[in-house]
């Protein structure tokens, strides 16, 4: 696989959704994602006063392709990436540590919190997610796709698209 | 290389336009954010220039629902068309699942086409890719130009092996941009399900 996700299932799953709370606890973050490198949302916890967030599917993107672009930059000028990378508006900001080399862990926050403890426990959490990953786990569920999986999923893109052929 | 979520029970795919300025990337997924209904799509990203061209990326999220109990998504970008935005191409190209090659009927875009099809076989192989490796079609697009060139030609260029799925569109008006992306999904599914 040339870009392989964090493998998170089961109750390993669950123990990272538990350090994401955490974390947001710890910090008074408003929300903690994993996303991996392509900008998908792998996991995702909002603390329990923050308001509705945005789409985290635009976030994600975003968040990966700004991480992306910024290690580009960084290897511009010979660096291997550049290690600290907050984003701070004037009402919200976002903190970004690297989760191994699939993944990121996002940290919004906004003005309740104090950035040092935003950054602190944002590496921590990473370190705790790693402990995790390392652990000894059961075997990884399997795809089972039958032959009706692939007409199932293309009868559902009829139904969103509507039967078309070529013109 | 899709991302299978077991816990969300999501399955992710990541199709992406390529081709050169101005052959109407934004113009599909304008289009198709148009004409999907609202519960199957999220919100359209776009980072343009001042000028409304693509600087890094568009971005449109699909929600096709649920097949064999996995939610079924496509994220759909488009990448930067003009030359000297090749360091952004390459980083969208990363993790794709797909691509829809957007080509221009224009005569004096040939080349431009052919020198973009190049770059994206430079580009996949920064990730050890190639277009053998990945479902691929091309969507042959402005077919109502007047000089438009023959089907033929521009296939002569681009695909001369005959092999790969081409289709004439008008995508400003919503005619052959559904095809292109239904057919390159089918592609990815299926190579899904044979991997799987």
């Amino acid at each position: 696989m040339l870009e392989p996700s964090l493998d998170l299932y089961g109750e390993t799953f669950e123990r990272v959704e538990a350090v994401l709370a955490n974390l947001l606890v710890k910090s008074h973050g408003r929300y903690a994602l994993i996303v991996d490198r392509k900008g998908f949302v792998l996991a995702h916890q909002r603390a329990v006063w923050a308001p509705k967030p945005p789409s985290l599917d635009s976030l994600a993107t975003l968040i990966a392709s700004n991480h992306s672009a910024n290690l580009a930059i960084a290897q511009l000028f010979g660096e291997n990436a550049f290690h600290e990378s907050v984003q701070q508006g004037t009402d919200v900001g976002t903190y970004v540590e690297e989760l191994g080399s699939e993944a990121l862990l996002v940290t919004v926050f906004d003005g309740s919190a104090a950035l040092g403890k935003v950054k602190l426990f944002t590496k921590l959490a990473v370190e705790r997610i790693r402990e995790l990953l390392a652990e000894e786990r059961g075997p990884a569920p399997t795809l089972n796709l039958d032959e009706g999986w692939s007409d199932g999923a293309v009868a559902l893109m009829d139904g969103l698209f509507g039967k078309r052929t070529q013109p | 290389m899709s991302t299978i979520n077991f816990s969300a029970r999501e399955i992710n795919f990541k199709i992406v336009y390529y081709g050169c300025g101005l052959s109407g990337k934004t113009t599909n997924l304008k289009q198709i954010f148009e004409h999907v209904p609202g519960e199957s799509k999220g919100e359209m990203v776009s980072l343009q220039t001042e000028d409304e061209r693509t600087l890094f990326f568009d971005f449109l999220p699909l929600d096709l629902g649920k097949v064999n109990g996995f939610k079924t998504r496509f994220h759909l970008y488009t990448v930067p068309g003009q030359v000297f935005y090749n360091s952004s191409r390459r980083l969208i190209l990363r993790g794709v699942d797909g691509v829809v090659f957007v080509a221009d009927s224009a005569p004096n875009r040939l080349r431009a086409n052919a020198e973009s099809l190049r770059n994206l076989r430079e580009n996949l192989d920064e990730y050890n890719l190639t277009l053998g490796d990945l479902p691929y079609v091309i969507q042959l697009n402005k077919r109502d130009l007047p000089d438009a060139l023959p089907v033929d030609m521009v296939r002569s260029v681009l695909d001369p092996s005959g092999t790969v799925p081409v289709f004439e569109a008008v995508a400003a008006e919503f005619q052959g941009v559904v095809e292109p992306l239904k057919a390159v999904s089918k592609l990815v599914l299926e190579k899904l399900a044979q991997k799987a």
